[in-house]
């Protein structure tokens, strides 16, 4: 890779209980890069962006950010650095309008009101109205977020994020179940932020995504990296496959 | 010798505290509700037992009375509150919420037909005897330590030799487990309401019989029980049961050092330190947040 | 009976901003408290002390109350902070519990059992406000001021956010929010605006005691607020005079004696809360959660 390491977890270990969720691995995230976490379920994938956001605490290893360390910070100080993630689970504001939503995630500040007075107010509408414009969901930007249909869900998920202007994404299954048509705009909207500098890291099950978005694949299995290279390399290895597929050879 | 006639008070006390409190944590261990009606679970045996001994029954006849009428209510909130809830939304408040509702209606009924004051009826078990010099126990209490003891035991081999009771404990660990052992969910979570309601029984009439029972009570058998509960640590009957036996003895052991009013304040101080400072309790598994 | 209206509609003010300001919580930002006639009590307890002491002025007295309240609000926001869920219900219940007692118990600063009595009657920069008249105008027009003040923060970025974090925390934490400092300042707002019923309350009493700041009154509000809707502006409002007017609906019902109404009142709205749990748990105004 030829751009620099913007995100990094070197070395990084969490179990629950006996359970090793992800040990001793490390991830370089390079600028404008998307690296796709591949892997079957439960290889740790979730649990290695918890540890990258602050959402959990690694038993052990460091999570570095342009040099300096974001070890142990909170994950609304992680975020606040321009880091901006996706849950599997996706966790909207429920009981939101579509608008509130994309609107609330861009306003941090803990107090009775946003500091920058109208002109600030004004443009983070037209910050979250870009946003829906891109993911859609104009139309719909007064509906509560319960009401929309599962695609709509998932573009929601992704309006949050790109308002947020964040320059590295974690994504946690952005793509799973949408429909062929629906799939294709998410590869768009990526594209777009790619082609804008956004550095991606993106877990998805879904090969033909893979391939067509990811620069690199890292591949975790039970809670270790197998392996990390070009897609071509990495898709090319029989045994990988085999093992993501569940056949797995003893 | 005070503090030995404080000890012996809050222990009796206590005990029924941890009856009561075990029987409030093991529907919430089993069930995940909240079931803040459990005092009223309480006063409601008690008034059975007072009205059916005024009656004219024998006080063993007045006791399975009591102890049905608990049980009904128990399976009553089960069936027509708690179920019909969690099958549309369930959060924790909603059912927390319509628990506290229903125990506010019965206290208020129980009072409209009772009256609001003290009731209670003299039995010859209560007068105390000269022990020790200068300690007194009334025989009640050794009837507490063998009921206790009875119950405990009984429902601790219940809980560990029965399908029935496994499936109790597995409901609250692994409901998975649940469907391996070909037990079904809805029938665990009534059985969990009739042990429970039941283990509320014992205390409710011997603090009849003792001290005298008063609708206001409820609210502060349910301010005991879920005290009790977060102290044992959440989902633990036996932590609950200890929990209860503490919570007793520091409201009676604090009346050597504060004014007796501030004895009730003293669990509650208790509860806040817990929570602040060991919001596992004293047995409960992680899992506070 | 106007004079039986006019103080209905005071109490009916008074109550309407505790309901509020609980609603702030428990609607809002999904912190259950069930300890909020501590701080109605701390409220009416400071301006009773600062008009027997100080200054008779209610704009004076009501300052103060709330600002002790919001300060004091801090026991609460202190386990608001570390647990959630049953924990905080249980918490707040011992916080409530403790103030009970304290209240009773504390002479120099509440009066003890007997309570604080004498308390001068109203004045703002000067002018008496103490006729029944006057005091509703006033007290309408803090509980103006109180939904002013909510409607603005909770359709602003505070309200956003204290929604956002009460749907999903961790996803609010993912967009930057400080939780701890968003539930901290809900909490010190809410227990702001008690206060300033509290001393309404004080002032409209002319008499405070322990009574009237108890477990029970808590849950009176929590039923308030659930029965009318929480999380909704006109919910808390609603609950609070369906409930205040309740006693004087029963007294028109032959078959129910007089001591008797108490009993009834509280059996009617404890049934209630259980009915609109099973029924309709967004309460009378809320809109239907939708199927998920
Ligand atoms: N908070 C937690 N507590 C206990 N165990 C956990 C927790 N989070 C994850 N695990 C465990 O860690 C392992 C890895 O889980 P993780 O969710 O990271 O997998 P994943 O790769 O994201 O899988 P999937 O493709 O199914 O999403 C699993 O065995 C899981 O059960
Ligand atoms: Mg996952």
């Amino acid at each position: 890779m030829n751009t620099p390491v913007l995100l990094s977890a070197r070395g990084i270990s969490r179990s629950f209980g006996g359970n090793a969720a992800v040990q001793d691995v490390t991830l370089e995230l390079h600028q404008g890069v998307v690296t796709a976490l591949a892997g079957p379920n439960g290889a740790g994938k979730t649990t290695l962006f918890n540890l990258i956001t602050g959402h959990l605490v690694p038993d052990r290893g460091a999570v570095e950010l342009k040099g300096a360390s974001i070890l142990g910070l909170k994950p609304h100080r992680v975020a606040l650095k321009g880091i901006a993630r996706s849950f599997q689970d996706l966790r909207l504001f429920g009981s939101m309008s579509v608008y509130d939503n994309v609107l609330s995630a861009i306003e941090p500040t803990p107090w009775l009101w946003q500091p920058g007075g109208s002109s600030g107010a004004a443009a983070r509408r037209l910050q979250v109205e870009r946003a829906l414009d891109a993911t859609g969901l104009a139309e719909l930007a007064g509906t509560r977020a319960i009401d929309l249909s599962y695609a709509e869900t998932k573009f929601l998920s992704m309006a949050r994020i790109i308002a947020t202007g964040a320059p590295i994404w974690l994504l946690d299954e952005p793509a799973s179940g949408l429909d062929p048509a629906s799939r294709a705009r998410f590869v768009k909207l990526v594209r777009d932020a790619t082609a804008a500098g956004v550095t991606v890291c993106l877990i998805e099950h879904n090969l033909d995504i893979v391939t067509e978005l990811a620069d690199r694949i890292a591949f975790l299995d039970q809670g270790r990296k197998l392996a990390e290279g070009r897609p071509d390399q990495i898709l090319g290895d029989a045994e990988l496959i085999a093992i993501y597929f569940g056949e797995r050879r003893e | 010798m005070l503090l030995t006639q404080l000890a012996v008070a809050g222990i009796q006390t206590g005990m029924l505290y941890a009856l009561t409190a075990a029987g409030f944590a093991l529907i919430f261990g089993a069930t995940r509700v909240f079931h803040v009606a459990h005092g009223a679970t309480f006063i409601l045996a008690g008034y059975a037992f007072l009205e059916a001994v005024q009656l004219g029954l024998h006080w063993s006849l007045a006791s399975g009375v009591a102890l049905l009428l608990a049980v009904a209510f128990g399976l009553f909130m089960d069936a027509l509150v708690y179920r019909p809830i969690q099958k549309h939304e369930g959060s924790f408040f909603t059912v927390f919420v319509a628990s506290f509702g229903a125990g506010i209606a019965m206290q208020a009924l129980i009072q409209f037909f009772f009256g609001g004051g003290f009731a209670t009826i003299s039995v010859p078990l209560t007068r105390a005897a000269e022990v020790l010099p200068g300690l007194y126990i009334a025989p009640v209490f050794w009837v507490a330590l063998a009921v206790v003891v009875v119950v405990f035991a009984a429902v601790s081999l219940f809980l560990e030799r029965t399908h029935a009771g496994l499936g109790l404990r597995a409901l609250s660990e692994n409901p998975e487990l649940l469907r391996a052992y070909g037990l079904s969910a809805r029938r665990l979570s009534a059985l969990a309401f009739v042990l429970g309601s039941a283990l509320a029984v014992p205390g409710a009439i011997l603090t009849t019989v003792t001290t005298g029972i008063q609708p206001a009570d409820s609210a502060h058998v349910m301010l005991v029980s879920l005290a009790a509960t977060v102290v044992g640590g959440i989902g633990s009957i036996r932590g609950a049961a200890l929990a209860g036996l503490f919570l007793g003895l520091v409201e009676n052991l604090v009346v050597s050092v504060v004014d007796t009013q501030w004895s009730q304040a003293a669990s509650f101080v208790v509860l806040f330190a817990f929570i602040l400072f060991r919001p596992n309790g004293l047995m409960g598994r992680a899992g506070a947040r | 009976m106007i004079a039986y209206l006019v103080n209905l509609a005071t109490l009916i003010a008074i109550f309407g901003i505790a309901a509020t300001s609980l609603n702030l919580l428990i609607g809002y930002a999904g912190i259950f408290s069930i300890a909020h006639a501590m701080f109605f009590g701390i409220g009416a307890y400071v301006a009773a002390q600062v008009a027997l002491t100080v200054s008779p002025d209610f704009l004076v007295a009501a300052l103060a109350a709330a600002v002790v309240a919001g300060a004091l609000s801090l026991c609460l926001a202190l386990p608001a902070l570390r647990v959630r869920g049953e924990y905080f219900v249980a918490a707040s219940l011992g916080l409530q519990m403790m103030a009970s007692t304290i209240f009773a118990e504390a002479h120099s600063l509440t009066g003890g059992v007997g309570g604080l009595v004498g308390i001068p009657p109203a004045r703002i920069l000067g002018f008496d406000v103490a006729s029944p008249d006057a005091f509703l105008v006033l007290a309408l027009a803090c509980l103006a001021v109180t939904l002013a003040v909510v409607r603005t923060l909770m359709r602003g970025s505070f309200g956003r956010s204290l929604m956002a974090l009460r749907d999903s925390e961790s996803a609010a934490e993912a967009f930057g929010k400080d939780v701890r400092a968003l539930k901290t300042l809900v909490v010190v707002v809410g227990c702001f605006f008690v206060g300033i019923a509290g001393a309404l309350f004080a002032f409209h009493m002319a008499f405070v005691n322990v009574e009237s700041f108890t477990l029970e009154q808590s849950v009176v509000l929590m039923a308030m607020v659930i029965i009318g809707g929480a999380g909704t502006l006109t919910g808390p409002l609603v609950g609070v005079i369906a409930l205040l007017s309740l006693p004087a609906a029963l007294s028109f019902l032959p078959f129910i004696p007089a001591t008797e109404i108490g009993t009834v009142q509280q059996f009617i709205y404890g049934a209630l809360m259980t009915a609109l749990m099973i029924f309709r748990p967004s309460g009378i105004v809320g809109l239907s959660r939708g199927a998920r």
